[in-house]
């Protein structure tokens, strides 16, 4: 059989690319780092090195719940087993790879889909930049860490990647600097609801039928976030959950307020939340899973021995933690 | 009729130490750039009282000696 | 949709280039025509209207300057000899109106819409100073994405056509195709009609070889704008934004940086837009030949930016110099300074608003202004010294073909560039004297600014690449041609290592400041 030039031609790219493809996947696994201490901000990266069907509850959010969540004050006080997964400018598009990523070692009874990524979006990019751009992230793991070429050297080439390290406080990340916010109120009603982008609700669905698939239940929270949550945004969530079944809990609203006192509880002026306003959040939320969810308790089971050492590690930081945001936020101990 | 040698004068005067062969690449070679060009331009109209549109501004008419001349020889008619 | 995104590069050019292909010929250019408005009207919304609105007065104002030529060739040989003259002369008034219309629709439209702010501003700076008081303020307009090159294209289309090297196209979409076609219409270069028209409306057959060629000169250009361009930003914006806090080394870096910024960005996006109509057959111009190897500034000005340049030349500064008002002031001059100052002072008053035209193109602010009449300077003051040189030193015709006097000459044309390019880059006219000044005083402090030692040494390796290929460039080397000759193993390592160098290299992502293409502002 001969082939036509235009066959050939066609035959020949096709044979480039999958080159291309396959050196842009070796040199993506290369890039990778070489801890997952370092796979992503804050400390997402450590569920990796959690041990297999450890984790009962999943947080997944952006920077707002790796700063307002801290799972382990649950195993501490309830024996829930639960971890933070956020970082920074994480977008609903990457929640969505990640948590299918997790789903492979971990089987959570809850996934909490914290909801400022539906909204946060850089302002140097378009809306269809950042979706484009992070679901090529995640499908290429080259474009995600092109730039860990700056920490490579001949070691990394050969040493297999360490993806066992743990975080002691499961994914959230204390910050004891207070910055008061100065505002009154910021969920006074605006009017109509601010709509989802449309990608962005197709991927939120991409996630529920993850979890759906998986057999976890979704619960929809919204960390306390003076700038950066309103009313309108609110009611696009509430929108989403009502058509999806899911139960909603806004922290932000007066009836769920969990006693946020934008004076002490804030590290940046009202967008992030301290050590104080986390402690009120994680206990309002742990206070609403004990209720609504059968949760086991998981202290001193065996399989958990590494929660429990965790558990201690964490017990012996708090003092000092909270000395210290208490003296910044000038409140007496 | 011009002759070549008042043309190479005036090249000469236009641009000092400029003695090229008549049938010398003048314009490729950077001899003669745009601004000298237009000295030359000026140099011409003034010594033969040409009138020069920008229809004549074309590089096939100023880049040999030669060339010059002719375009002179031509616009005198 | 910039042309290094993911939008044009990977869904609009081949979308375009599948429909160009798969069309019968004859509707190959439609397919053009339609690509370059929805990329127009993509990135401009109802401001294609002006577009639309440019491109109808050119092409009437063509097919009657058409006409004309015609009607003349016609009727000119039927006239008794006496009385042609009278009428030609006739025909040549109307051409000349017609083609004079134009350009005020165009010079109109563009002082309309980019520079009434600036003119308002101006006129009211004079105002200021009359006793009473008098403001004029001017509308404040989005400027339409491509206007500056658009307008100067068309003005281009009807001046060829008025001189008769080029003829006037019969249809409307003809026209709107060569001033919309969406290479060109961001960042140019400014195409001439008689050169890319053939291709434009009669495209030929969709070769394998234009489109690899197209695509690799694209690659190219990515590699320059993602890996050097956007890197080299980021120090470069830190320095110029904030540029009471540095001085010295670190100003001298931050404006040799923006000199490869820019370099690298221009050429680059020149590369893109160049390959991308390659793919359809279409040579564009070149707008750049190695510019660092200049060894005068107006030899580095036909080197860089070259469409722009040569519009000028064409269209504003011989036609000036040529113009009644300009000879009559020649022969005043020669009557009152002599032969040689007769000469030169129109010569000099043309050049002078050539690059006060070149300075407020770039924008409307008076640093612009400043900066166009800085290379007139140059250019005047290495001319007037001419004399003075060669009697000093006799042998400099001689030195000049010596290599070492060669490289002292490139050397200092590059030191003067970067000081053309700190003029234009800082902000403002104060900035820009205090950032020289500042050049004097030592700089203590580190000089990774934004970037760290890896990003300087990638700038490094990039500078000395592109300086490389600069050289094979200058020495006649083509190098696509030369790879193509290559055995395949090599060449798909050639490939894959570029694509892989944009991946990994390129200054994008979370640490880097996306920045946008500089000349699509203007």
């Amino acid at each position: 059989m001969t082939l036509r030039p235009w066959q050939k031609n066609a035959l020949r790219i096709v044979g480039f690319l999958l080159v291309l493809l396959m050196l842009v996947l070796a040199a993506g696994h290369y890039l990778m780092p070489q801890s997952n201490r370092y796979l992503e901000g804050y400390t997402a990266g450590g569920i990796l090195g959690e041990d297999f069907d450890t984790i009962d509850v999943v947080v997944l959010g952006d920077s707002n719940a790796a700063q307002g969540i801290a799972p382990m004050q649950w195993y501490d006080s309830y024996g829930i087993t639960g971890y933070t997964y956020g970082a920074g400018w994480l977008s609903m598009y990457n929640l969505y790879y990640r948590l299918a990523q997790i789903y492979e070692e971990q089987s959570p009874r809850v996934v909490v889909l914290c909801t400022a990524p539906a909204y946060s979006k850089k302002s140097s990019e378009s809306y269809m930049q950042s979706a484009v751009g992070d679901i090529a992230d995640e499908l290429l793991p080259l474009l995600r860490f092109h730039d860990n070429w700056k920490y490579l050297n001949a070691d990394n080439l050969f040493t297999e990647k360490d993806y066992s390290w743990r975080d002691v406080n499961k994914g959230y990340m204390p910050i004891t600097d207070v910055s008061p916010r100065t505002g009154g109120d910021y969920m006074y009603d605006t009017g109509p609801e601010e709509p989802l982008p449309f990608l962005v609700q197709v991927y939120m669905r991409r996630i529920v039928q993850l979890c759906r698939d998986h057999g976890s239940q979704v619960l929809l929270v919204t960390v306390p976030a003076a700038l950066g949550w309103n009313l309108a945004r609110h009611n696009g969530i509430a929108a989403f959950a009502e058509a999806e079944g899911l139960p909603y809990l806004d922290f932000n609203l007066a009836e769920n307020d969990p006693g946020i006192d934008w004076s002490t509880d804030t590290s940046d002026g009202g967008t992030h939340l301290n050590w104080l306003g986390a402690q009120k959040v994680t206990t309002a939320l742990g206070d609403y899973l004990r209720e609504h969810y059968t949760l086991e308790d998981h202290r001193g089971q065996p399989g958990y021995e590494t929660w429990d050492g965790d558990a201690g590690s964490y017990r012996d930081a708090r003092a000092e933690i909270e000395a210290r945001v208490r003296e910044a936020a000038g409140l007496t101990a | 009729m011009h002759t070549m040698e008042e043309i190479l004068a005036i090249l000469a005067q236009v641009k000092p130490g400029l003695a090229p062969a008549p049938d010398e690449e003048l314009v490729r070679t950077g001899q003669l750039d745009s601004v000298e060009i237009m000295s030359l331009v000026m140099a011409l109209a003034e010594e033969f009282d040409l009138e020069i549109s920008p229809l004549d501004l074309k590089e096939e008419n100023f880049h040999t000696a030669e060339a010059i001349l002719a375009l002179v020889n031509r616009l005198e008619e | 949709m910039a042309y290094n995104s993911f939008a044009y590069l990977c869904v609009f050019l081949p979308l375009c280039w599948v429909a160009w292909a798969l069309l019968p010929q004859r509707l190959r250019s439609w397919a053009l025509l339609a690509g370059s408005l929805v990329f127009y009207w993509l990135m401009n919304g109802a401001y294609t209207l002006w577009l639309l609105l440019a491109a109808a007065v050119t092409w009437a104002l063509g097919l009657w300057l058409g006409r004309l030529q015609n009607l003349q060739a016609e009727t000119l040989p039927t006239l008794a000899p006496a009385a042609r003259k009278a009428v030609k002369k006739q025909y040549t008034a109307l051409q000349k109106d017609l083609a004079a219309a134009g350009a005020v629709a165009m010079v109109g439209l563009l002082v309309w819409l980019k520079y009434l702010p600036f003119a308002a501003g101006a006129l009211n700076a004079v105002l200021a100073r009359l006793p009473f008081a008098l403001r004029i303020t001017a509308p404040q307009f989005l400027q339409p994405v491509g206007l500056s090159f658009f307008t100067l294209m068309a003005m281009s289309y009807l001046f060829d056509v008025r001189r008769g090297s080029a003829k006037p196209a019969g249809k409307f979409r003809q026209v709107l195709l060569y001033l919309s076609f969406w290479p060109h219409v961001v960042e140019g270069p400014f195409d001439r009609w008689d050169q890319v028209s053939p291709a434009l409306l009669d495209p030929p057959r969709p070769s394998y070889q234009a489109v690899t060629f197209g695509v690799q000169r694209i690659l190219w250009g990515m590699m320059k704008k993602l890996i050097v361009a956007d890197r080299a930003n980021m120090y470069v914006k830190a320095v110029f934004d904030d540029w009471t806090k540095y001085s010295g080394a670190a100003v001298m870096l931050g404006t040799l940086l923006y000199t490869l910024q820019l370099y690298a960005e221009f050429s680059g996006c020149m590369d893109m837009v160049l390959g991308s109509a390659q793919c359809f057959g279409v040579p564009l111009a070149e707008n750049f030949r190695q510019p660092f190897f200049a060894r005068s500034i107006s030899e580095f000005w036909r080197r860089w930016h070259i469409t722009l340049g040569a519009w000028l030349r064409d269209y504003l500064f011989q036609p000036v110099i040529v113009s009644k008002p300009m000879l009559r002031f020649g022969k005043w001059c020669h009557g009152r300074f002599g032969a040689a100052l007769g000469r030169s002072l129109p010569v000099w008053a043309g050049l002078g608003l050539t690059w006060l035209v070149i300075g407020l193109w770039h924008g409307a602010g008076w640093l612009y202004v400043v900066y166009g009449l800085y290379y007139f300077a140059l250019q005047w003051l290495g001319q007037l010294a001419e004399p003075a040189l060669l009697r000093v030193c006799p042998a400099l015709p001689g030195l000049r073909q010596r290599r070492w006097y060669i490289l002292w000459q490139v050397a200092r044309t590059f030191l003067l560039v970067n000081l053309g390019m700190l003029l234009f880059r800082a902000n403002g006219l104060r900035a820009a004297l205090e950032m020289l000044a500042s050049l004097a005083r030592p700089y203590t402090g580190s000089l990774l600014i934004k970037l760290d030692a890896r990003d300087l040494w990638v700038l490094a390796v990039g500078a000395v690449v592109l300086l490389a290929v600069d050289l094979l460039h200058e020495r006649g080397v083509r190098i696509r041609a030369a790879l193509a000759a290559r055995p395949l193993p090599l060449r798909w390592a050639v490939y894959c290592g570029a694509m892989l160098a944009v991946m990994i290299f390129g200054a994008y992502g979370d640490n880097y400041d996306p920045a946008a293409f500089i000349y699509a502002q203007f």
